[in-house]
């Protein structure tokens, strides 16, 4: 059935059509709108789940954490300083190997205050063992959560889907929202082989000093590279039923592309706008958006970039004294083809709600196609001199 | 090694999980501090004049053990079914839940409890030489029989009437106090093989000569005599004093008051008297110099009063009494206004010139005060403002003699009276043992604040429990382990039914309440058996015991981490150093 929904409120239907049965939050702008919904669903019986209120969203996390270890499918929502404070029970959340699903509010951290959109909240979180996706309209929102659940409880990781504060969450978009019986039917209930339960007591998480820590460490990597193909399958599980699917990164007129620019999140949308127009000029330029952040889709991006001559990335974050996250990234990845690869130019853009305008860029493209290297790893669009 | 569980290696979960029991992990090896299981004072039981176990009373009472709730009030007092009425009870007004929400309602617990025998019934004790004259047969000088008794003393009571209870039977109406229940408590301390004395008055009937030559004497003589007005009129014919027209009408000899009856005073008196003109037929208006704020009425009393439709007249004083042919006729009365405070506190009444009026009136009852018969005491026996001078522990001038309750500089509440009584006993066993009061102080006390507790001197605590001599403050308490919950109705009756007899007003607590009631009490201090320390212990070191106060650790497993003594909702855990 077609809706008229936020971001947020399409991520709660997202949830409460996956069946969620705990979730536990804290409210922070711009998330609050998802879990004011879902409070709602489950006191007018549309989930039949347990809402928990906590102080913080630590706590939060720490109580979907203990939850699913009890076997429950569970939620949480979170952005910005809220996903800072959860740091530590996210890496316990990959470390259990918990299917957790928590959806982020893509939003800066302080000082100075502010509330707007960039990705430094959820950029800072890579290292955490969390699948992560981006995503770049409400119906890839709703699309995603249900996705989520199928891959997190295929692979046992937790999965953190990534979309843009008040870009997305605040919006409204024709949504279409999936039957129950359609959801079901490619979301079987979550049934763990082992779980806390009185009559077959075993401690979770215990202390473990020797190699098979190591062991239990690598099993997270590969649990990461099994994920990649899950997401895959999955998305083809989804096509057939629903018509729809997201590839892990989504290419936009690459055929034959010089130029091509790499982002993440609702920038992409505004890009292929600036790719039209170029693309109408006769001049070659394409878009690659990064759907699926961790794992890291190293052969899909190599495949896809290594023939371009300049690749330019848009970065809404970034790694003081490095660069934009999304670019070391992508240089990481060619530095492993054959031969020489383009050069890549790390824009630095649309931190802290910074309006990412097609005028702003065309300028990264036109900058890029001049130069034969960038002059640094970090180019900053947009800054007020 | 052999696991309890069979694992498939093959299917083994990807997160570390364990199959076996950590029981050989023994945690406690880590253990510097460790938590101990205490019992602090609550600050009902500090505050309680009686010495009264009120936390623990509440908790046998919150398990509807009725009876036993009994047995253990009647360890520290004879007379809970008295102070179930009326007691001003300052456990309430100290009740740490008044923080969150309401006072826990003691008193309607305590008398609900009240109508229960105890099981086991206070008993004598071991036979003693030592003979001790009580004269007085109020609450002190029956608290202190009662407990003399049970230590063993040969007691006998000297009272001027010729029923027992003092200014319990003489001063308090029975639609506060019935006499039944009065009855039923003094039946049960004379029970305890107490011999009566009864229509002998000390000094006239038996001389104070002949009760010096007692081992000891408990002089709790009261204050019956009324303080006058000072004002012309006074004898006037239809003038009476309200101790004499409650003893009147208590006794059986109801005075005729006439239609319209002015009661001068603010006091529990006043109002005893006026209530009491009211449910006789007449129309009773009490004249006070002050305001509600500063009567010294119990505040429910005076509510109750005013429910019955008794006028009051506040800022008001009498200026003289009118009369014709000798009888009195009206009260001359002038307006005040609150000025400075005086010695105590309360704003002094200041009168505002040109405000006089007259009430008109067919009697008027006299109500600003009682004084001790200073006439008819033992000679050379000290006094200090109108009563007889006492130390702390009831110790006159004179060699082997006690006083306390009115007639002592105690405050003049039944329930303090109740405390001199027992001072008394103990005092006198003490001296008679040969111990050190100054020691025994120290150990008898409930909390730095607190009164006399017989358990405690007898020693009747757990062994295992460890007492600390600290009161528990609001501050103390784990908040977030309660819930708001308004404290129960009493029942009162309506104020039509009331007022044509001398029928108990609140008819008390009904079961159902009076357990929902004490299931509201916080505790403080002392553990109530909630579980809260087993159900957060992180290494399932504590084992639940069936009784509070024994509780155990697993010394193998405590970490001595501190959660239980930081979420305890009662502040009965301390941490301490591991020795």
């Amino acid at each position: 059935m077609k809706k008229v929904l936020m971001g947020d409120h399409a991520v709660s239907y997202g949830v409460t059509l996956s069946r969620a049965q705990v979730i536990a939050a804290y409210p922070i702008t711009p998330q609050t709108f998802i879990v004011e919904e879902l409070s709602e669903m489950c006191a007018d019986g549309r989930l039949d789940g347990r809402f928990i209120m906590v102080e913080s969203e630590h706590s939060a996390m720490a109580c979907v954490i203990g939850a699913s270890v009890a076997g429950s499918r569970v939620f949480t929502a979170t952005s910005s300083h809220g996903l800072a404070l959860m740091h530590e029970m996210l890496h316990w959340a990959a470390g259990a190997r918990l299917p957790v699903v928590m959806a982020n509010v893509n939003r800066t951290l302080g000082p100075p205050w502010n509330i707007l959109c960039d990705h430094s909240d959820s950029m800072s979180q890579r290292d955490t063992g969390w699948i992560q996706f981006y995503v770049e309209s409400n119906q890839e929102a709703l699309d995603t959560i249900i996705q989520a659940y199928s891959i997190a409880e295929r692979v046992r990781l937790p999965v953190m889907v990534n979309l843009d504060g008040f870009f997305l969450s605040h919006t409204a978009e024709v949504v279409d929202v999936p039957d129950q019986e359609q959801v079901d039917a490619v979301l079987p209930p979550y049934s763990p082989e082992f779980k806390l339960d009185v009559a077959d007591p075993h401690t979770f998480g215990a202390i473990c000093l020797d190699s098979n820590f190591m062991k239990m460490r690598s099993g997270i990597q590969e649990a990461m590279d099994e994920s990649g193909k899950a997401a895959i399958e999955v998305d083809n599980d989804f096509k057939e039923i629903f018509g729809r699917h997201y590839d892990v990164v989504e290419p936009y007129r690459l055929d034959g592309a010089k130029t091509i620019l790499v982002t993440a999140g609702t920038a992409a949308s505004t890009s292929r706008v600036v790719v039209d127009a170029f693309r109408e000029k006769g001049e070659p330029v394409g878009l690659l958006r990064i759907r699926m952040l961790r794992p890291f889709p190293f052969a899909q991006i190599r495949s896809l970039l290594r023939e371009a001559d300049r690749i330019a990335v848009i970065d809404r974050s970034i790694s003081y004294g490095l660069s934009g996250g999304l670019a070391t990234e992508i240089r990481a990845a060619l530095y492993g083809t054959e031969g020489s690869h383009p050069p890549v130019f790390g824009y630095i853009a649309g931190l802290g709600g910074k309006d990412l305008v097609p005028e702003a860029i065309s300028e990264m493209i036109s900058r890029c196609q001049k130069g034969q290297r960038p002059a640094r790893e970090d180019l900053w669009i947009g800054v007020k001199s | 090694m052999s696991n309890k569980y069979s694992v498939d290696t093959k299917k083994a979960p990807p997160g570390s999980i364990t199959f076996s029991d950590m029981s050989w992990n023994r945690t406690g090896s880590w253990r510097y501090l460790k938590p101990a299981f205490v019992r602090k004072v609550s600050p009902c039981n500090e505050a309680c004049p009686a010495g009264n176990d009120v936390e623990g009373f509440m908790f046998l009472a919150g398990e509807g053990r009725y009876q036993e709730a009994v047995e253990k009030i009647l360890e520290e007092s004879p007379f809970p079914g008295v102070c179930g009425r009326v007691c001003y009870h300052p456990c309430e007004s100290s009740c740490n839940r008044r923080t969150l929400d309401k006072a826990v309602s003691i008193q309607e617990i305590e008398r609900f409890i009240s109508q229960y025998e105890p099981g086991c019934y206070p008993q004598p004790g071991q036979a003693r030489q030592e003979r001790v004259a009580i004269v007085g047969s109020g609450p002190a000088g029956l608290t202190c029989a009662y407990h003399l008794a049970k230590l063993g003393y040969c007691v006998t009571v000297f009272e001027k009437e010729k029923a027992l209870g003092g200014m319990l039977r003489l001063g308090i109406p029975a639609y506060r106090l019935p006499r039944r229940v009065l009855d039923g408590e003094i039946e049960r301390i004379l029970s305890l093989g107490i011999e009566v004395k009864a229509g002998c008055r000390a000094g006239q009937d038996v001389s104070w000569q002949d009760l010096m030559s007692w081992d000891a004497v408990f002089a709790a003589v009261g204050a019956h005599h009324a303080v006058p007005l000072g004002i012309p009129g006074e004898r006037l014919e239809g003038v009476l004093s309200g101790t004499a027209y409650l003893a009147a009408l208590n006794m059986g000899r109801p005075v005729g008051l006439g239609e319209r009856v002015a009661i001068i005073g603010g006091g529990n008196t006043a109002i005893d008297c006026a209530r009491s003109a009211l449910r006789q037929g007449s129309r009773p208006i009490v004249v006070y110099r002050r305001t509600r704020e500063e009567m010294p009425a119990i505040a429910a009393e005076v509510e109750e009063a005013a429910q019955e439709g008794i006028q009051i007249e506040w800022l008001t004083s009498p200026v003289s009494l009118r009369g014709t042919n000798g009888r009195v006729t009206g009260v001359e009365c002038v307006r005040n206004r609150l000025g400075e405070p005086d010695e105590d506190g309360r704003r002094r009444p200041e009168q505002i010139p040109g405000s006089e009026f007259t009430i008109d009136v067919d009697g008027l009852i006299t109500a600003v005060g009682e004084l001790v018969d200073l006439a008819n005491l033992p000679e050379n026996l000290l006094t200090n403002r109108g009563a007889i001078k006492i130390d702390s522990w009831g110790r006159t001038s004179l060699d082997r003699v006690w006083a306390g309750g009115d007639a002592g500089t105690d405050p003049r509440m039944v329930v303090h009276a109740i405390a001199a009584g027992k001072r008394a006993a103990l005092s006198i066993h003490a001296t008679f043992e040969g111990q050190d009061l100054v020691e025994l102080e120290k150990r008898v006390r409930v909390g730095p604040n607190g009164h006399i507790s017989m358990r405690r001197y007898l020693a009747a605590d757990s062994p295992h429990q460890i007492l600390i001599s600290e009161t528990v403050k609001p501050e103390d308490i784990n908040l977030e382990h309660f819930e708001l919950v308004g404290r129960v109705r009493s029942r009162a009756l309506e104020p039509k039914d009331r007022i044509t007899g001398f029928q108990e007003v609140n008819p008390g607590y009904d079961e159902q309440s009076a357990h929902q009631e004490a299931r509201r009490c916080f505790h403080c201090g002392s553990c109530d058996l909630c579980g809260i320390c087993f159900r957060f212990c992180p290494d399932l070191a504590i084992k639940m015991g069936d009784e509070p106060g024994t509780n155990r650790l697993n010394e193998f497993y405590c970490k001595g981490c501190g959660i239980c003594a930081q979420e305890c909702p009662r502040s009965a855990i301390v941490m301490e150093r591991e020795t």
